[in-house]
């Protein structure tokens, strides 16, 4: 068909669709079907002249009423650097300067406080202890490392237990030979699970079977990225990862990291006030999927709100999966997982 | 997929307008176009989706100093207004949602196709953008988009006809 025809054509049923209100067309054709959601579009001379009236209505909000006053300009005075400091412009009461000397000297005091560790010193050490037990409610995605900042790679063997608590990290090179009080050495990790053992302890991947070296990492533990642990990873545990427990971190599916499965996965309820209304829509949660199976750290990924995603989050956290696998050795897998609203 | 990874930022935004509501401003240009898609299918008019989105954004105001964040999306927070406006809305006209195709045909995604599609708009070469404008949302006839901007009726089908044909290139391109 002649492209001037065409456009014509195309033309008339604009004319046709923008002439009705909120038209829905029949048309099969892709260009008009976009035409029909421009007509969606919202005025952007109505979106600016929102925005004013919102912002008219915020000035008096910051403070009082003589803040009606507030033009736009004088708002965007407001964003400045400290208003209040030279007494210009926005607020009602002169500024007092007496009350930005006797802030600047409590702010001056705290931070000196912070920097100087008093205030720091002073804090319970068992806060840290409670943090670290709550991980290890869960078997942990893996993570170790550490070392002494050595030229050679730590010297090839297996790790030691695990254990829940850490007193002494894992070393090849003692140096304290003679400690008052003997402990052996641990990573931090679910204590039922068991890895191989050996009278040497070191990274079972390691190219160097003969030189003691804790490694060229740094932190106390010996490997060669950093924390108390063992491995390639950051943390107390064993591993490339960065947590506790004895793994890679969180993998994502691919590269012989085979996906986790869904084997328990009821639907989702709907919320009442999205049902009101007749909304649906797809929430994607961003989870992953634990060695056992479990789902933990979940978020929103999209939203489509309306108590829908708490809907969502509520029905995956009762989901269970056949866990990702790797070598054989199930992993933590991260994973996208929509979650469909629909009303039939 | 497109993954909303924007929470420290909209957080930060929340409690600038908390302590501030002129900096309000800022939520509103991030969340204007979802609150407007939410409503523009589900009523009969423009006038009518412009005047409950409005009404979102001067309740939002209002109660922003009550939001306290739990990690969900602060569009959420907006959507929960705009179900109570609509159904307050429905009310007052006397009719029931229920049996109106036209609220069950959307949907979130057709909220995230309508903020893309706007979008794609704002991309366009600035002669299309135009006339996409005037044609499409001031729902001018093409003499009237010829005599504003000082074209021939041809030209202004032209451009219509080539922006139609970009926004369906693009959106037809994964994302």
């Amino acid at each position: 068909m002649n492209p001037h025809v065409l456009n014509e054509e195309l033309d008339q049923q604009i004319e046709r669709m923008v002439t009705r209100t909120n038209a829905q067309l029949a048309g099969s054709s892709s260009l008009l079907a976009i035409a029909s959601e421009l007509c969606h579009l919202p005025d952007p001379d109505f979106k600016r002249g929102l925005q004013a009236d919102l912002l008219d209505e915020a000035a008096p909000l910051d403070s009082s009423s003589d803040r009606s006053r507030m033009n736009h300009s004088r708002i965007a005075a407001f964003s400045g650097i400290m208003p209040t400091l030279t007494g210009k412009g926005l607020r009602v009461f002169p500024a007092d300067h007496r009350s930005f000397v006797v802030s600047f000297a409590s702010h001056a005091a705290l931070v000196f406080l912070i920097a100087s560790g008093i205030w720091v010193g002073q804090r319970p050490i068992l806060r840290t202890t409670e943090i670290l037990s709550s991980k290890l409610t869960y078997l942990g995605s893996g993570g170790g490392g550490g070392g002494d900042h050595s030229s050679i790679p730590v010297t090839k063997g297996t790790p030691p237990k695990f254990s829940d608590r850490q007193i002494a990290p894992p070393v090849i090179v003692v140096r304290n030979p003679n400690p008052a009080l003997p402990v052996d050495s641990t990573v931090l990790g679910a204590p039922q699970v068991k890895l191989p053992q050996s009278n040497q302890i070191g990274e079972l991947m390691s190219s160097n079977v003969i030189l003691p070296s804790n490694g060229t990492g740094g932190g106390g533990g010996a490997g060669s990225d950093s924390g108390t642990g063992l491995g390639s990873g950051r943390g107390a545990g064993v591993g490339s990862g960065a947590d506790v427990g004895y793994g890679r971190g969180i993998s994502s599916a691919g590269r012989g990291v085979t996906a986790p499965r869904a084997i328990y996965d009821p639907e989702p309820e709907y919320s009442e006030e999205a049902r009101r209304v007749h909304f649906q829509g797809v929430v994607v949660l961003s989870i992953v999927v634990d060695q056992a199976g479990h789902t933990r750290d979940i978020r929103v990924a999209r939203s489509v709100g309306l108590g829908l995603d708490e809907k969502a989050i509520e029905a995956v956290k009762k989901w269970k999966f056949e866990p990702g696998v790797q070598e054989g050795h199930p992993v933590a897998v991260g994973v996208n997982v929509e979650v469909n609203f629909r009303l039939y | 997929m497109k993954t909303l990874e924007r929470e420290p930022d909209e957080r930060q935004l929340i409690e600038a307008a908390q302590s501030e509501p002129a900096r309000f401003a800022e939520l509103y240009e991030q969340n204007f176009a979802r609150v407007y898609a939410f409503f523009v299918r589900r009523v009969a008019t423009r006038e009518e989706a412009q005047d409950l989105t409005s009404e979102v954004f001067h309740q939002a105001l209002g109660s922003i100093r009550n939001f306290k964040w739990q990690g969900a999306p602060f569009v959420a927070w907006l959507y929960g207004i705009a179900a109570n406006v609509l159904s307050s809305h429905w009310q007052k006209l006397g009719r029931s949602p229920a049996g109106d195709e036209m609220e069950l045909s959307d949907s979130g995604d057709d909220i995230e196709r309508s903020v893309l599609l706007a979008e794609l708009v704002e991309l366009l070469p600035p002669d299309q953008s135009r006339v996409v404008l005037l044609r499409f949302v001031k729902q001018k006839s093409i003499r009237e988009i010829a005599y504003d901007l000082g074209r021939s009726e041809g030209a202004v089908k032209q451009l219509q006809f080539r922006a139609l044909e970009n926004l369906r290139e693009k959106l037809g391109r994964p994302i």
